[in-house]
Formats: C-alpha cells, sequence, structure tokens
C-alpha cells in the first residue's frame, strides 16, 4: 500500500499518509450502547475523571471483589493507583536507560546475528522476540529454559486467544487447547520464577505478586495482561513504523542522522497517525461536569474514545492532520504520540519502554549491510483487539 | 496571569506570564521551558517534569503528594524542594513563585 491522496486534507490538499485508517474505518466496533467521542480536549478529560471507571474489553464481567485475581487494567481508584506504585519505578526513564537498555542491545545482537545467519526473516517475529524480551524482563520471566521457547509459548497463549471459534465442538476444543497451552506457560515460564523470587525477591512484576500472595490464576492472569498489552501491541508497531520508513528514503535518512530526540520524533508521529490500540471505554459511575464539549458524562453513561479520531484533532494536530510530520507536536507543543497510549491514570506504563525498544530494533535494522524490505505485511484486522496485524513482512539483509 | 521564574541548572533564568487553573508542566511547555520535558503529559507517570521549588515557596506550593511519590522516588532525585510540576496547579497565590529545574529529567 501506498501514500494516498485522495484522503488527505481537503484545505491543504496534504497527503494522507496513514495505512490503517481505510481497514479501521471499516472494522471499528464500538461497544453497542457507547457514545464515541473523538475530541482529543473531551477525551482527555473523561479519561482523567476520577468518576470513570474502565468498560468495554470485558470489563463488565470481572469480579472486583477478588483484586488479587484480576490484573489492574480492570481495577480503579485506590487499588489500582496502589498496584501501578508499586511497579511505577519498573517503567521510570531512568530505569530504561539503566536496565532495560541492556536487555534490548542483547535481544537486538542475536536478532542481527540470527537475520545475518538466514539471509532473510518475517519482521513480525524479529519484532516479537524483541517485544517479549523487553516485557519479560520487566514482569520478571527469567527463568524460562531460552527466551525463544517462551517468546513461542507466550504466543501460542496470546495469538489464539483471540481468534473465532463459533460452533460448539470448536469452542471446547479451543477451551481445551487454551488449557494446555497455558499449563505449558505455567510450568515452563511462570512457576520457577515464583519459587525462585520466593526464595529471593528481585525488582519485577512476579516479585510484587509472590510478595502479595496472588493466587495461581491471579498470577496467570496478570502476566498474561503484561503479555498482552506491552508484547503485541510492540509487535505491530515496530512492523509498522519499519513500512513507513522502508518506504519514505527521505524519512529513513533523517531517522539514521537524527540524534535520539528526533528519532523519538519520527516514531511517536508514526504512532499517532497508526495507532496499535483504538478504542477506549469508560463508563461514568456519577454525573460528570465538563466545560469541554462532549466531556460531560450522565451517571452510568458509557463512552467510546476513538483514539484514532482524537490523534487527527485538528485543534491538537495544526493543520493536514493525516501528514507524517515529525516536527508537529514540538510544533504544536503536545506529547508527541498524542492519544495513542491512553491517558489519566491507565495511561500504558510501557509508553517509554515501547519507544526505546522500536528506536534501538529500527537504529540497528535499518544499518545492517543490503537491508531490504523483500515483502510488505498484509495489514488484518484482530477484531478482539480492535486493532490492525501486520502478517507476512520479510526483511533480508546480505549474508555474512 | 501570575509571573514564575524558572532557574536552568546552569544558572540561566526565564519568567512566564503563567496561567492560571493549569498545571506549571503545561504553562512550562507552552512558554518553550526546556527542563521540562513532560514525557508522560501530566499524568504523574514520567517524572520528567521534576521542579525543586525554592525554600520560602514550599509551604505555598504544597508537600509531595501520594501521586508524585513512586515516580519522584524512580527518579532518585532527593531534593528537599522536588514536585512534579504536573501536580501543581498555577493560582494567583502563585505570583513570584520560583523555581530550579534539575539537571536532568532522566
Ligand atoms: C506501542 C506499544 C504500546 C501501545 C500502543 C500501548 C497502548 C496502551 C494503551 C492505549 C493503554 C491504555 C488502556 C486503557 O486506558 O484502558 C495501555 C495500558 C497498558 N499498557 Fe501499554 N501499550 C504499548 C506497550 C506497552 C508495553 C511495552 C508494556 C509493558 C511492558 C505495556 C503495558 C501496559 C499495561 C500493564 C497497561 C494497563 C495499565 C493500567 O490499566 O493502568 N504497554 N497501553
Ligand atoms: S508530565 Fe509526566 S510526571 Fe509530570
Amino acid at each position: 500500500m501506498s501514500t494516498v491522496q485522495a484522503r488527505g486534507c481537503p484545505v491543504h490538499q496534504g497527503r494522507d499518509d496513514r495505512k490503517s485508517a481505510r481497514l479501521a474505518d471499516a472494522n471499528l466496533a464500538p461497544a453497542e450502547n457507547a457514545r464515541v467521542v473523538g475530541s482529543f480536549a473531551a477525551g482527555r478529560e473523561i479519561l482523567r475523571s476520577s468518576k470513570v471507571r474502565q468498560a468495554g474489553a470485558g470489563a463488565e464481567m470481572v469480579d472486583l471483589s477478588r483484586p488479587d485475581e484480576i490484573s489492574f487494567f480492570f481495577l480503579d481508584g485506590d487499588q489500582h493507583r496502589k498496584r501501578r506504585a508499586a511497579v511505577a519505578g519498573l517503567f521510570a526513564p531512568k530505569t530504561i536507560v539503566t536496565r532495560h537498555r541492556a536487555v534490548m542491545d542483547r535481544t537486538m545482537d542475536s536478532i542481527i546475528a540470527s537475520l545475518q545467519e538466514r539471509g532473510a526473516a518475517p519482521l513480525d517475529e524479529l519484532s516479537w522476540q524483541m517485544a517479549v524480551d523487553v516485557a519479560a524482563e520487566i514482569i520478571g520471566l527469567t527463568e524460562s529454559d531460552s527466551n525463544v521457547n517462551l517468546a513461542k509459548r507466550v504466543r501460542a497463549v496470546l495469538d489464539s486467544s483471540v481468534s473465532h471459534n463459533p460452533s460448539m465442538l470448536k469452542k471446547l476444543l479451543f477451551r481445551a487447547l487454551m488449557m494446555i497451552r497455558v499449563g505449558r506457560f505455567w510450568k515452563h515460564d511462570l512457576l520457577p520464577v515464583i519459587e525462585a523470587r520466593r526464595k529471593e525477591p528481585k525488582d519485577d512484576v512476579i516479585s510484587y505478586m509472590v510478595k502479595e500472595n496472588y493466587s495461581r490464576k491471579g498470577m496467570i492472569m496478570e502476566a498474561l495482561s503484561y503479555g498482552g498489552a506491552g508484547m503485541m501491541t510492540t509487535r505491530e508497531f515496530i512492523v509498522m513504523a519499519a513500512w513507513h520508513l522502508f518506504e519514505k528514503p527521505a524519512l529513513r535518512e533523517r531517522f539514521l542522522s537524527g540524534d535520539e530526540e528526533d528519532q523519538f520524533a519520527i516514531l511517536e508521529e508514526i504512532l499517532r497517525l497508526e495507532p496499535v490500540a483504538s478504542l477506549l471505554h469508560r463508563r461514568a459511575v456519577e454525573k460528570t461536569d465538563s466545560t469541554t464539549r462532549g466531556g460531560a458524562m450522565a451517571e452510568d453513561e458509557t463512552v467510546c474514545i476513538s483514539i484514532r479520531d482524537a490523534n487527527v484533532d485538528e485543534a491538537i494536530t495544526g493543520p493536514c492532520p493525516f501528514e507524517l510530520d515529525p516536527d508537529r507536536a514540538k510544533r504544536m507543543k503536545v506529547v508527541g504520540p498524542y492519544m495513542s497510549f491512553g491517558d489519566g491514570p491507565h495511561r500504558c506504563p510501557g509508553a517509554q519502554v515501547a519507544l526505546h525498544e522500536t528506536r534501538v530494533f529500527l537504529d540497528r535494522l535499518l544499518r545492517l549491510p543490503g537491508i531490504r524490505l523483500e515483502a510488505e505485511p498484509d495489514i488484518l484486522w484482530n477484531p478482539q483487539i480492535q486493532g490492525y496485524e501486520l502478517r507476512g513482512a520479510v526483511v533480508a539483509c546480505d549474508q555474512g | 496571569m501570575v509571573a514564575i521564574r524558572f532557574i536552568a541548572a546552569d544558572g540561566s533564568e526565564q519568567t512566564i506570564d503563567a496561567t492560571c487553573g493549569i498545571s506549571l508542566m503545561e504553562n512550562a511547555i507552552a512558554n518553550g521551558i526546556e527542563g521540562i520535558v513532560a514525557l508522560c503529559g501530566g499524568n504523574a507517570y514520567c517524572g520528567t517534569c521534576r521542579v525543586h521549588v525554592e525554600p520560602d515557596w514550599r509551604a505555598v506550593t504544597g508537600l509531595v503528594t501520594e501521586m508524585e511519590e513512586p515516580m519522584i522516588e524512580a527518579s532518585g532525585d532527593t531534593h528537599p524542594g522536588v514536585r512534579l510540576s504536573c501536580q501543581i496547579e498555577v493560582s494567583p497565590a502563585l505570583e513570584g513563585l520560583v523555581v530550579r529545574t534539575p539537571e536532568s529529567q532522566e
């Protein structure tokens, strides 16, 4: 797919550089009862309100009376704040530089070595390895037989957990298969860490869960939530950013010659146009007041904040919102990713981690002798996570 | 509008006309204060909007809130006047406030 002119900014005749927008427009499915909010200001106000709760993504089915069995994604208020605070340090800019950066470099060394040996490889396989290794360090999944096997086992659980299985028989088979896959993950990856951390706690999510006496179910849920939230999203984003950079030589040149700040600006602008998560649902537990149009909520009302719309809201992007312009955020004095990592108490804790690992990945990959995108990805829609998936991209480089 | 003075680690100063009702961080960004990074856009989740409030002003700006503690701790910044500027709302009481920005926000 290449840049399309037709849907560009009508006033400024700007380009539409988005690759995922058409597919998203055709497939996005906000919850049935939800009012869609597309304004950045209103969305931000709602997400920051203390009167709203998580909704959608199965939030209504979660048993909040057992907080030790559910991911903090579904918690709100004090319980949520306490859990976020306990792991906040794992995501701090300083921790990224002093600790996670080494994991990123090490993973990239092995990805590059294996790519050079093979000559070509599926890009989403490489980006998955990076996403898994980095998230695994944060979660504490460090006692597996190998990181490649860990990546395979997590992929088996997460990728299949979002597939459609309409018939009853298929559903039963699917459930049995899932139990086996989750069982393998528990036995080979989670249990060894739990035992190790009981003896000697470290600074990671599993040590925290062990200290707080999480149930087996709670530990599996939390570890897999991090997997879904941190690994699947980053895998797609790395491929999307690579696709843009392979396709646009001037942008690639700027990326490779720029300093870290400029590289981040480029990546954030790509993420603004191609947000991996598209919709955030919230329900108001009481009426909320607002000075922003569309920002007020009635008691019990559910809204669906459209990240895609908020990210191209001209009030905050300035003109030509569909154009890839890495200088935009600085010019507009806004955070670069706009709404792509959400906002408010549930804002993605892994935002900086994801941007760093994507930067490290692409900086190393794009400097490889003979590097090229041999096959462009197919862009698919995953209805369960309401986001795009890029499959089939192949990168090749000089062998040696 | 209230006047707020930012002093950078190298001693250079900039006084801004800050708007009441929004955070000190938002005012700093709008006025191009370089020492404020604010990666998370004001959610108390990045710790890159830290300021060191001058001793005379600490009673007015208030103490570090529970929301701010985790990221301040993670940053390793132990300055007695440290606050996250995204959690300080500008009000007329802050007329003349003086804050310093740390050498690095990482
Ligand atoms: C490009 C990559 C990523 C994107 C686009 C992304 C996006 C998001 C968004 C939009 C949310 C907010 C959900 C909501 O408000 O309901 C979120 C939450 C979350 N993300 Fe990320 N994320 C990414 C990477 C990561 C990474 C690398 C990690 C961890 C290693 C991570 C861990 C989480 C967790 C644990 C939550 C739940 C936070 C809470 O509910 O308080 N994410 N992410
Ligand atoms: S802007 Fe991130 S902590 Fe203040």
